[in-house]
């Protein structure tokens, strides 16, 4: 069969991949570059430089490691950029290989449904093509939302794309929404020595993470100096010659000189046919789907940041699969019970599955462990030692209902809580579980004892 | 060990009371307990706080713990000084590692704390 595949995002080229290993015809359309916002202006670039950020922060305390420094360092943020561009043009590279090495055709332009079996590009050279297919599976992906009362600029208000395009560091920024985009980009900036403010609507940052997850990562914020606004609405921009200065309805103002809005996503579905072919969609504009990631429109299937939802990669790819085989006459529903998740701050975060706030308000009775990164001897041995681990599981059953990590490699960390999600499992099935020692991965087994009091490494309260 | 002009709180406070002042700090004991303090997160001056309410808290490379007020009343002094040197609690916790100056509101309750015989007493039973 024919499948075409409008966005070659993480869940475009994975769909792709899977539709061709499967026998597919596929046919893979992208306006921008392969590998979608995740490898272009997401998740790799910004991940690239944050190593950067990371590596520079840590080696201002090389003494502490008994290396010797002669000489200062300096961050060298041209240099930086450079070295994303250049992982980027590597991975797409490895992307169009993949591709090609699965027969699938890669029509760069932008797509337009036609009919709910053909699909017009405006391919990139100016001409046009026309793509015949039974099946269809959109996967347009999403942008910055921009705020009206803040327009991006490119120069002094920025979107998450722009601050990937600066050419220097600035001395200070603004940044609004303390989501993990604007976290993540408040961490970089802080740690190389820029001055940042976030301002925050809401009452803490990264709203959407367990509430101890957010007080611990605001205390790590303000040891950095970075400086927090929290539950308060900015009302007006001024953009000036020499910088930015947005004010508080209560007449306050906060001064940088660039500003970053990070707010949210909008999603990708204007001029790719979706009235013509008469796909329904949400109130946010999303594409609606059922639990095989159908449209309502027969053969038109959607995967990704353009049906709301998670809006991650990882999750993109796995609905991606999931749609290929469903396009391809499979009958196969995804699953959300364990979707891990990670904020890469320093120190980094990643959760799976329930929140304590959300155990309340649906009433779940849970058992809770805790478990503080600095009480093991890894954390010491690496010089990480801020952090904390938090189990949540089910009162009667015992079965792990979610677990919060804010730490060193919490990214890395979160994968075995999320197969005991995943499958079921108890917190009991962790501690049965022997974990090589000295190692970070500890702290999820001793957090899992500490459920039931029983963690070897926690000491016993001196101040409440 | 314990200075006997002081008074303690069973959180392993001392309280150093002058009028409707009382200067707070840890003991002796709970700095060596906690170990190397490598940050302090103060509380606000100008805030109200509760006997026993949580004012802020003190991480060392151990664990982190919360500072909590002894008595009722409001925060009219912190010592800045240990934002950039928390070490100073561990160095000289009674003198230079103070943390904060409550003006109470209610200095009777200051008689419920113990003395420096009653803390020191206190303290060998919790190693117990």
């Amino acid at each position: 069969m024919r499948l075409a595949i409008l966005g070659a995002g993480p869940g475009g080229y994975a769909a792709a991949i899977k539709a061709a290993r499967s026998g597919a015809q596929v046919t893979l359309i992208e306006a921008e570059e392969v590998g979608g916002v995740c490898l272009n202006l997401g998740c790799v670039p910004t991940k690239v430089l944050i190593a950067s950020s990371v590596l520079f922060a840590k080696a201002l305390r090389l003494e502490d490691f008994g290396i010797e420094v002669k000489g200062g360092i300096t961050p060298n943020f041209p240099r930086m950029i450079e070295r994303k561009n250049k992982i980027v043009t590597i991975q797409q590279k490895g992307i169009r290989n993949l591709l090609k090495g699965h027969g699938i055709t890669l029509t760069e332009g932008r797509g337009t449904l036609t009919s709910p079996g053909e699909i017009r590009v405006a391919l990139k050279n100016g001409s046009q093509d026309i793509v015949k297919t039974d099946g269809t599976i959109i996967a347009t992906g999403s942008r910055p939302l921009q705020v009206q009362a803040f327009p991006f600029d490119g120069e002094r208000i920025l979107s998450s794309n722009d601050a990937l395009q600066m050419e220097e560091l600035p001395k200070s920024l603004l940044i609004l929404g303390a989501g993990f985009i604007g976290c993540e980009f408040a961490s970089f900036f802080r740690d190389l020595g820029v001055e940042v403010t976030v301002i925050e609507m809401l009452p803490r940052v990264v709203a959407g993470e367990d509430i101890e997850i957010s007080a611990l990562l605001e205390r790590e914020f303000k040891k950095k100096g970075i400086k927090l606004l929290t539950g308060v609405k900015a009302d007006k921009v001024d953009v000036r010659d020499d910088g930015i200065r947005v004010s508080f309805p209560d007449g306050k103002e906060v001064s940088g000189e660039k500003m970053l809005v990070a707010v949210g996503r909008a999603v990708n579905t204007e001029g790719i046919g979706l009235e013509t072919v008469g796909v329904d969609r949400g109130s946010k504009g999303e594409i609606l789907v059922d639990e095989k990631l159908q449209t309502n429109v027969p053969g038109i299937f959607a995967i990704g940041d353009v049906i709301g939802g998670f809006m991650l990669a990882h999750v993109a790819s796995k609905e991606g699969k999931v749609a290929a085989q469903n396009a391809m006459g499979g009958n196969t529903t995804m699953d959300y019970t364990s979707v891990p998740s990670a904020i890469f701050t320093s120190p980094e975060i990643a959760s799976v599955g329930l929140r304590e706030q959300q155990a309340l308000e649906k009433d779940i009775k849970v058992k809770t462990g805790h478990l503080q990164f600095r009480s093991l001897g890894k954390a010491h041995i690496i010089g990480e030692i801020e952090g904390l681990v938090k189990v949540i599981s089910d009162a009667s059953s015992d079965k792990v209902l979610g677990v919060h990590i804010i730490g060193p490699h919490a990214s890395e960390l979160i994968h075995e809580a999320a197969l005991a999600i995943q499958k079921g499992l108890k917190t009991r099935d962790i501690t049965d579980t022997i974990h090589v020692h000295p190692t970070l991965s500890e702290v999820i087994l001793e957090a899992a004892e500490d459920v039931h009091g029983e963690a070897t490494h926690v000491p016993k309260k001196l101040l409440t | 060990m314990n200075p006997e002009d002081l008074k303690y709180h069973k959180e392993h406070l001392w309280v150093k009371i002058a009028g409707k002042k009382a200067t707070i700090g840890v003991t002796d004991y709970a700095q060596d307990a906690l170990g190397d303090i490598v940050y302090i997160d103060l509380p606000e001056p100008d805030t109200d706080v509760e006997a026993n309410g949580e004012i802020g808290e003190i991480e060392s490379t151990k664990a982190t713990s919360s500072i909590i007020s002894p008595v009722n009343g409001r925060i009219i002094k912190v010592n800045e000084d240990l934002s950039e040197s928390p070490e100073l609690i561990n160095d000289d916790p009674y003198g230079k590692g103070w943390i904060a100056v409550i003006e109470t509101t209610d200095a009777s309750e200051l008689d419920d704390l113990m003395d420096s015989a009653e803390y020191t007493k206190y303290v060998e039973e919790e190693a117990k």
